[in-house]
């Protein structure tokens, strides 16, 4: 495994050294572009845009109706983002993400994803068996709520708005942003209320 | 590493995973796992993104790429499986000698760049620059970068189907690049989206002009997919595109 790793590290250098010889990149901004996509962009802008759309009903109702445009109020887009689509959840629907045919993910809200999402098990098993799996992963949906599967196939990036926890009445947006995980707008958590 | 073509043949869904049992286990999960585990998955991630950028690379060709890797490729590991396809693509296009890298790793390299590709890639990373910001104008956000990113192109062409309209999913034509997975193909559901027009992925991936086609969110029941084996009370809903679809 870490022979393996290192064979492999080893090429990758040798490739972009290769590559940097001939022109065809800037190293400057490849490591620009991973900066971008490991700090700049990730699970807590989708956060900030959920806390959002609990407090203020307006926001939500534009989320609703257009993700791309009610994200770009926090300044946020960019690649897999140009068709965001926000799906609600609800008392009697839960919601879950997965992309069956490679690993088609709303980066602008939640970065780019992990290794689990893009596994075999995940996008084999989750349009089939969508409970046991969430169940699995220690989400239990009781079997009177829907359970309603996105397969992101085409244009339309899918992210989650979960349910506002109990015991938060309270809270500010970004008390309530921080409640929020990437996991939560997968589909594939709950968020929780505050520790008591 | 040239792709061999009758690959294509033989392993023609290697990555059409919905589904299929053979796949099924546990999964690997872990809140708190990381986009990235070592450092080489970040440089094939930067190298991809840069690269694909500057060639102006469609997604779609960088997914067909993928999709014809030797199975042993594909299931290597997920950035490896980008390694394997971006060299490919880039011997594909004469930016590479096969071999070249290998004889890298042990001595020193011999092909020069083109020109073209060095002035597209120096033109790029002036482009990246302004926009690389954790946040950006709201009217960029909003009307250019979904035009730039996205493949949504107006048609004149009347919609087959409307919301509300049931449809069956049609058998698949060819063996190439397709966004429309075996596990809804001949399956029957109901459009509850009519989304903007868009590219169709199928030519886009080969560089064949066609006309934008109307796209659509199908609903299928668990038990429409599945049969006695779904688990009651699910859905699965996905986007297809209106060539792939017949009244149902």
């Amino acid at each position: 495994m870490s022979a393996e790793h290192s064979g492999i590290a080893a090429r990758v250098e040798a490739l972009e050294g290769l590559l940097a010889q001939k022109g065809l990149i800037d190293v400057e901004s490849v490591d620009r572009l991973i900066d971008h996509f490991t700090s700049d962009v990730g699970p807590l802008n989708g956060a900030k845009v959920i806390a959002r759309a609990w407090v203020d009903a307006a926001f939500k109702q534009r989320l609703l109706d257009d993700g791309t445009k009610a994200v770009a109020e926090f300044g946020f887009g960019g690649p897999e983002g140009a068709c965001l689509v926000t799906v609600e959840n609800t008392p009697t629907v839960h919601n879950v993400v997965v992309c069956t045919l490679c690993s088609c993910y709303p980066w602008t809200v939640l970065g780019l994803p992990p290794g689990w999402y893009k596994s075999s098990a995940y996008r084999s098993r989750l349009v089939a068996q969508p409970r046991a799996v969430l169940r699995e992963m220690g989400l239990d949906i009781q079997p009177e709520v829907i359970v309603r599967v996105w397969d992101s196939s085409a244009e339309a990036r899918y992210f989650v708005l979960p349910m506002r926890p109990a015991g938060t009445a309270g809270m500010g947006e970004a008390e309530l942003a921080s409640l929020v995980t990437r996991d939560a707008m997968i589909g594939v958590a709950r968020v929780e209320g505050p520790v008591a | 590493m040239c792709t061999l073509s009758a690959y294509r043949h033989s392993v023609p869904s290697l990555h059409d995973l919905g589904g299929r049992a053979e796949y099924f286990a546990p999964v690997g999960y872990d809140p708190a796992e990381p986009p990235f585990h070592a450092r080489w998955e970040e440089r094939v991630f930067g190298i991809v993104s840069f690269v694909q950028t500057s060639l102006g690379k469609k997604v779609d060709e960088f997914r067909y790429e993928t999709e014809q890797l030797p199975e042993q490729q594909y299931s290597s590991s997920y950035f490896g499986r980008w390694l394997a396809a971006l060299e490919n693509e880039l011997e594909r296009d004469g930016h590479l000698v096969a071999g070249e890298l290998d004889a890298t790793t042990t001595e020193r390299s011999s092909a020069t760049g083109r020109t073209g590709a060095r002035v597209r890639a120096k033109v790029t990373a002036l482009v990246l620059r302004p926009l690389l910001r954790p946040t950006l104008p709201r009217w960029m956000c909003a009307y250019v970068l979904p035009k730039a990113f996205g493949a949504s192109r107006p048609t004149l062409r009347r919609a087959a189907f409307t919301v509300g309209d049931r449809v069956r999913v049609r058998p698949r034509r060819g063996d190439g690049h397709t966004r429309q997975p075996e596990y809804v193909t001949g399956k029957t559901g109901v459009v509850t989206t009519h989304h903007r027009a868009a590219a169709l992925p199928d030519a886009r991936a080969v560089h064949r002009r066609e006309p934008s086609q109307h796209l659509y969110t199908i609903a299928f029941t668990g038990a429409e997919l599945w049969g006695p084996a779904a688990e009651e009370g699910t859905e699965v809903r996905i986007d297809l595109y209106e060539s792939y679809l017949e009244a149902g």
